[in-house]
């Protein structure tokens, strides 16, 4: 199909000079003019001397062709050879020894049909080849047909066009050969034949389009040389997230094996992580023995989550993240922001319109400031609120029951990343006789040790200590378990397995405390697919009774058994068999979710047709059948999560969210905003939070919360001043109702989280690679949001502490390859899509020049603009290792600017 | 002030007083002029579709715009599904009756009779300043089922009779002087009527034609197509017979206006109106402007006292900017024709503006024979024609010439009510020809 517009070029050529009198005669027959038509008809026949002698000479050969004297034969092809070749023509017409060959065409086919075999039937079957591309319609593919009839070494030999067609016509054969199961061999030989001339002709995309259509891009590896392979593997890159199931994986590991034969080791290692493959990852990893690329290649491993042990110390320590603190202190002191800010000024009140004395439930907003608090002051180490001098008067204390936890857990959050340090604040609390406090202190630890990892595993060693996981008190055991469960998120321990699968399959617990193992184990086996996790979820399940699977903790059974198949694809079909059988409504709502999570990121349209198929059912709900419609809810977050990552498919949902909120029932209209804002996170477009502000106004006082909080996710760490100007008049829009006071806070403190310096979006390096924790923690907030009124609105706020995992710097830091920071100017500026274009086009626009570190924000990308260095990633994001080049008398980089 | 921390509320409201000058500037209204609309951002932004990415053919591309396909058919599915319920529940029944009495009640909103004004100011997203012709301005609202991407400054709405609230926009507000320019029938001559030209022909087919029909050779070109053409060349080559056949041959919005017609009686008009007629051209597009007889505004630019002539450079200067100029023009060529390219002033044609300056000669011997072919082919020849003789002379003589010689024998032979022209009333025509063609020029008159 590609090719068909191809074909209309091609077409277009010959439309131009034959059709012509064919359209003037339409026109004329609508009845101008009478006359006219006998001008026309005489067209033809005006054709200069030279034209006539051409067609005469034609005309000649094609007669002593048709005599039968064979010793004629050679010279007269080789003649007609030689005309069609030499003759140039504008590109809107044909050339003209075509067109005048053009009535003979049939004679010249049936003639070639009495001929021998011999070595000049196959040089007439050469030029009626190239006759053919002209004059056959669609369907008879002659070019083809004579080409194959005439095997040559030159295919480039008629120019481009003519390549051009017969790539065209071998994909239409292709696929109808392959339907009737026929022999396809001779058509492979063909396209591999053509791959040269097109990569040869600044053609890559050509190239790959014709390997694609006959279903074997992986032979294209052999043919690329070191100028086209890049521009070819950007191409099929691209191409990914449009493809199906077997396709992209085949697609991915042949760019792979590109990136991998020309050593472009990060680009490899970017496409393997992508792949989601372990084994490609060690492989790559192990490719290298030069420190400083090996430990470049430790910093993208650590970024995309995956677990990989070596002996190395230093490595070890790029590996685990264990300096990303220290880094992001390092940012915060060149940014000038290291001081600590309060919520107040984030929320500039005396901005807001005071609307005189307003009695607000002043728990629920301390709770907020607490919150508020940790988000804005994340990962600095310090705060003006919690860390006081003096622990007595700490803030923790002007907090009640369940705010105090909340309280405490922020600590977490404001030393993340620092382990030691923060582990240090939170022994404190540690040993609090407020059981409150001291679960806080169990997540606090959890949220520290997010996103890092230690040799020692401090996280693990706390927290299943006797009296934190196995505590009698209900919230310090739930606690625990939630920090493991953020600790430990990606890693597949299998000691953590052990620890909370017997929590897990204990149904004399609450149903909450096995609902958080079952989230907890979920977070930490995401994407795995493992079986036995999942046996147990299912198992856990079927074991609760009707009643307690209606209440809002079962929702998280199904999402710690959905996160498991994150990515997966097909490999949840076994799963969602099962899940057939399991009772109504919660069996349906499970398999919305873990159909949605399978194909988290690959933009399937199956899959998100059948999702959006679910939203147009409508219920009659009464009181006993309540919960029925929940699987819709999950059906409009899977249409966020399967389409995000691939931009059409995304801009198109945010379309259908519209339908959605014109068309849907409560539940429908209440997730939407939700799912725009996953769609988003942490990329402020307009036209989104301009949408999502038309929500926070809706009269459903719950889709108004929950487009407050999916204006702060789609703002996350981004400081974008509109947005902050909208939420302040939504503050003081809903000054007199605390519950959406409360999220519009939560929404400003997302908005500057970690001071405008971190991000939530699930896309990394160059919004290629999907990290699977991310997209977990960030799903797992919205599931809670579903009931947000008895959850997180309610006494379960701290379950937005699952954002942790979720926040990564958006900082460039150059280092040397000694890990020392090293200052470089980069030009920063908005991406371009470059692929498929011509020459060398610039890769971002609108750049501004910095020094290392910078803020990266989303879309953006940076470059290099010394000369002297060379980075070791292909992109730069994140921590890259940059290496000095070797002085040469001239630069060997050619830069476009 | 909910958020203020308990614990040190007294220092902060001592803060607040502090930092009570901070000034943030209000959120500028959402929506602006129309053409700020088009260019996107916005919440109607949301609704426009993706675009794709690469230009060149290829199977990305393809696969890109399938997945937009697939996308808005579940859409259509989706509302087609969802109106199907609506209807069945809903005791009314029916879309359309529904939207009948919506429209009814629109109308019953909008009352009856309405007055015309002018919108001169947006105030906010729902009031606005009118101004009446009657003179006074009022501070009026905007009924919210106006369409508001429609409203910009200076256009026409209609107002309520009684609390003149804006009901509606009259869109049309371009000069009807603009409609009369675009080309409701397509002009009889083609391609096939003109003798030679190839050269001609070919490169304004590449440069107008060829950019609007496939925009995509070039991009993987890695080139900008050209965006306007001049002809030029001596009276009588062609230059508009080219143009009309373009015209006749393109299906895009062929809009004609020539130089004199952007001279206005009044300041500023000629300049509007040159606006205006880009305007509609971007409307349209693809479109092709033909500006034929450029030479009346595009003169060179000099000191001039009288305001006439500067307000023909004015209008000159504003199609510079129509051009090339701070706005992209999208898919608007433009074609200009003019005989006298050297009193052009520079900046009107240099590339960027004009592309391509295709001249026109008067033709040589093999073209000539074709126009004599051209012209001749309708009339009654007697058998002693023989037009090689008028071929071969080495007369100077333009398309336009031999189309005279030829209508000229016609007379001749008409006055002697012959039925056929013969060889002798094209020689006497071709000597009246050149006779008044000398006579026409008055050189050595006054030498």
């Amino acid at each position: 199909m590609a090719k068909d517009d191809k074909s209309t070029t091609v077409d277009k050529g010959k439309g131009k000079s034959v059709d012509t009198p064919a359209k003037d005669k339409a026109s004329n027959a609508k009845g101008t003019n009478g006359d006219k038509k006998d001008k026309k008809d005489e067209v033809p026949e005006e054709l200069s001397e030279e034209d006539q002698q051409l067609k005469s000479d034609l005309e000649m050969l094609v007669q002593r062709l048709e005599e039968g004297k064979k010793e004629l034969y050679k010279p007269s092809l080789d003649q007609i050879r030689e005309f069609i070749r030499t003759s140039t023509s504008s590109m809107t017409a044909v050339p003209k020894p075509l067109k005048f060959l053009r009535p003979h065409y049939d004679t010249l086919t049936a003639l070639f049909e009495k001929w021998e075999e011999g070595e000049d039937k196959v040089a007439f079957a050469d030029i009626l080849s190239v006759l053919g591309m002209t004059y056959s319609d669609e369907n008879r593919l002659d070019s083809l047909k004579y080409r194959l009839l005439a095997p040559t070494k030159d295919p480039g030999a008629w120019g481009h066009e003519y390549v051009r067609h017969l790539a065209l016509e071998i994909g239409t054969d292709f696929a109808k050969k392959q339907s009737n199961d026929e022999d396809t061999k001779h058509l492979h030989d063909l396209a591999l034949s053509l791959v040269p001339f097109f990569l040869k002709h600044n053609a890559e995309a050509d190239a790959a389009d014709l390997l694609f259509e006959i279903d074997s891009i992986a032979d294209i590896v052999p043919f690329l040389d070191e100028n086209t392979y890049a521009r070819v593997c950007l191409y099929m890159v691209s191409m990914v997230p449009l493809l199906s199931i077997p396709d992209d994986i085949t697609t991915l590991r042949t760019a792979h094996t590109i990136y991998r034969k020309y050593d472009q080791l990060a680009q490899a290692m970017t496409l393997a992580i992508r792949l989601n493959d372990v084994e490609l990852v060690q492989e790559d990893f192990d490719a290298t023995s030069d420190p400083a690329l090996k430990k470049q290649l430790a910093f993208l491993i650590a970024r995309g989550g995956i677990r990989i042990e070596t002996d190395d110390e230093n490595i070890a320590e790029c590996l685990n993240n264990s300096r990303l603190s220290e880094h992001f202190l390092a940012l915060g002191k060149e940014l000038n922001i290291l001081d600590p800010k309060t919520p107040e000024d984030i929320y500039k009140s005396h901005l807001e319109n005071a609307r005189g004395p307003v009695s607000v439930d002043s728990a629920k907003q301390n709770l907020a400031n607490s919150f508020v608090n940790s988000f804005i002051n994340a990962g600095f180490t310090n705060d003006k609120l919690m860390l006081t001098e003096d622990d007595s008067n700490s803030w923790v204390y002007k907090n009640k029951d369940a705010g105090m936890l909340s309280a405490t857990a922020s600590i977490g959050m404001i030393h993340q990343w620092n382990v030691d340090v923060g582990l240090g604040v939170i022994f404190r609390f540690m040993e609090s006789q407020d059981n409150n406090i001291k679960a806080g202190a169990a997540l606090a630890v959890g949220i520290v040790n997010s996103g890092v990892r230690s040799e020692t595993d401090p996280a693990l060693a706390l927290l299943s200590d006797e009296q934190y996981l196995h505590s009698k008190v209900p919230q310090i055991k739930k606690m625990s378990i939630m920090g493991l469960g953020l600790a430990y998120a990606g890693s597949q321990g299998e000691g953590l397995r052990e620890l909370l699968v017997p929590i897990l399959a204990d149904s004399s617990l609450e149903l909450d405390i096995s609902a958080m193992a079952a989230l907890a184990l979920g977070m930490i086996f995401v994407g795995s697919g493992d079986g036995d996790v999942a046996g147990v979820i299912l198992q856990a399940i079927t074991e609760r009774d009707e009643a307690q699977l209606k209440t809002k903790w079962s929702q998280f059974l199904s999402l710690g058994l959905a996160l498991l198949y994150v990515g997966r694809q097909e490999d949840a079909d076994a799963t969602l068999e099962v899940l057939k059988a399991i009772p109504q409504p919660i069996g349906k709502a499970t398999s919305v979710l873990v159909d949605a999570c399978a194909y988290a990121g690959t933009g399937n349209v199956m899959k998100y047709q059948s999702l959006l198929v679910l939203c147009n059912k409508h219920h009659d709900l009464e009181e006993e059948n309540k919960g029925e419609d929940l699987y819709q809810a999950y059906a409009v977050l899977g249409m966020a999560v399967i389409t995000m990552g691939e931009d059409i498919g995304a801009e198109m949902a945010l379309r259908a969210f519209g339908h959605l909120m014109h068309y849907g029932d409560p539940i429908i209209r209440k997730m939407v905003p939700l799912a725009m804002g996953f769609l988003n996170a942490s990329n402020p477009q307009m036209k989104v939070y301009d949408t999502l502000s038309r929500y926070s106004h809706d009269n459903d006082i719950d889709v108004a919360v929950n487009a407050v909080f999916a204006m702060g996710l789609v703002g996350a760490g981004s400081n974008n001043a509109r947005l902050a100007q909208l939420l302040r008049q939504l503050a003081s829009y809903y000054h007199r109702d605390p519950n959406a006071l409360f999220m519009v806070r939560i929404a400003q403190g997302l908005l500057h989280m970690g001071k405008g310096t971190l991000n939530i979006n699930p896309f990394h390096s160059e919004r290629s690679v999907m990290s699977r924790v991310s997209v977990a923690s960030l799903l797992t907030v919205l599931v809670s949001l579903t009931e947000a009124r008895s959850l997180v609105l309610d006494q379960h706020h701290y379950l937005l502490y699952f954002l942790a995992p979720a926040m990564h710097p958006r900082f460039l830091i150059t280092l040397d390859e000694d890990m020392k920071p090293l200052p470089a100017s980069v030009r920063v500026g908005q991406a371009v899509d470059v692929v498929g274009q011509a020459g060398r086009p610039k890769t971002i626009t609108g750049w501004q020049t910095h020094n290392t570190p910078v803020l990266l924000s989303y879309g953006e990308r940076a470059e290099l603009e010394d000369e002297e260095y060379i980075a070791l990633s292909h992109t730069l994001e994140g921590l890259v290792v940059l290496k000095v080049i070797q002085p040469f008398p001239f630069s060997f980089r050619l830069s476009p600017y | 002030m909910g958020g203020a921390p308990g614990g040190d509320s007294s220092k902060d409201q001592k803060d607040q007083k502090k930092d009570k000058p901070k000034y943030e500037p209000p959120p500028p209204t959402t929506r602006v002029g129309r053409k700020k609309k088009r260019m996107g951002g916005g919440p109607d932004a949301a609704n426009k579709l993706p675009t794709v990415f690469p230009n060149a053919r290829c199977k990305l591309k393809l696969l890109r715009m399938d997945r937009i396909k697939d996308h808005l058919m579940l859409e259509d599915a989706f509302v087609t599904n969802e109106e199907r319920c609506r209807a069945s529940k809903g005791e009314k029944g029916g879309l359309e009756q529904r939207q009948e009495e919506e429209r009814g009640r629109v109308d019953d909103m909008r009352g009856s009779p309405m007055g015309v004004g002018t919108l001169e100011e947006m105030i906010d997203d729902d009031h606005a300043i009118v101004s009446s012709t009657t003179g006074p301005e009022y501070y009026v609202s905007i009924m919210s089922f106006v369409d508001k991407d429609l409203l910009e400054p200076g256009c026409s709405v209609l107002l309520h009779h009684k609390t003149v609230s804006i009901v509606g926009v009259l869109t049309d507000d371009s000069d009807p002087l603009i409609s009369v320019m675009k080309l409701e029938k397509a002009p009889t001559e083609s391609y096939a009527d003109i003798g030679g030209l190839e050269q001609q022909i070919q490169e304004v087919r590449e440069s107008v034609e060829l950019p609007l029909l496939h925009p995509e050779l070039y991009e993987e070109m890695g080139i900008k197509p050209p965006k306007g053409v001049i002809l030029y060349g001596s009276p009588g080559t062609g230059k508009t017979l080219l143009a009309k056949a373009v015209a006749n041959q393109t299906s895009a919005t062929f809009l004609r206006i020539v130089g004199s017609e952007l001279i206005q009686k009044y300041l500023g008009d000629g300049p509007r109106l040159c606006r205006q007629i880009f305007q509609v051209a971007a409307e349209h597009a693809p479109s092709i402007v033909f500006i034929d007889e450029i030479d009346a505004i595009g003169t060179k630019r000099y000191d001039s006292t009288s305001g006439g002539e500067r307000e023909v450079q004015r209008t000159m200067l504003e199609l510079l900017n129509q051009l090339d100029g701070f706005d992209d023009r999208g898919d608007v060529k433009v074609i200009m024709a003019t005989n006298k390219i050297e009193t052009l002033d520079p900046a009107l044609i240099r590339p960027g503006r004009i592309d391509r300056k295709i001249l026109f000669e008067n033709p040589d011997q093999v073209t000539k024979r074709k126009i004599f072919a051209l012209h001749t082919s309708k009339m009654s020849l007697s058998d002693d024609v023989d037009l090689d003789e008028f071929i071969n002379q080495k007369d100077d003589l333009s398309g336009a010439d031999i189309k005279a010689i030829c209508t000229e024998a016609g007379l001749l032979a008409l006055r002697e009510r012959r039925m056929r022209v013969q060889m002798q009333d094209f020689r006497s025509a071709r000597e009246r020809v050149l006779k008044t063609k000398t006579e026409g020029e008055p050189e050595g008159l006054y030498l």
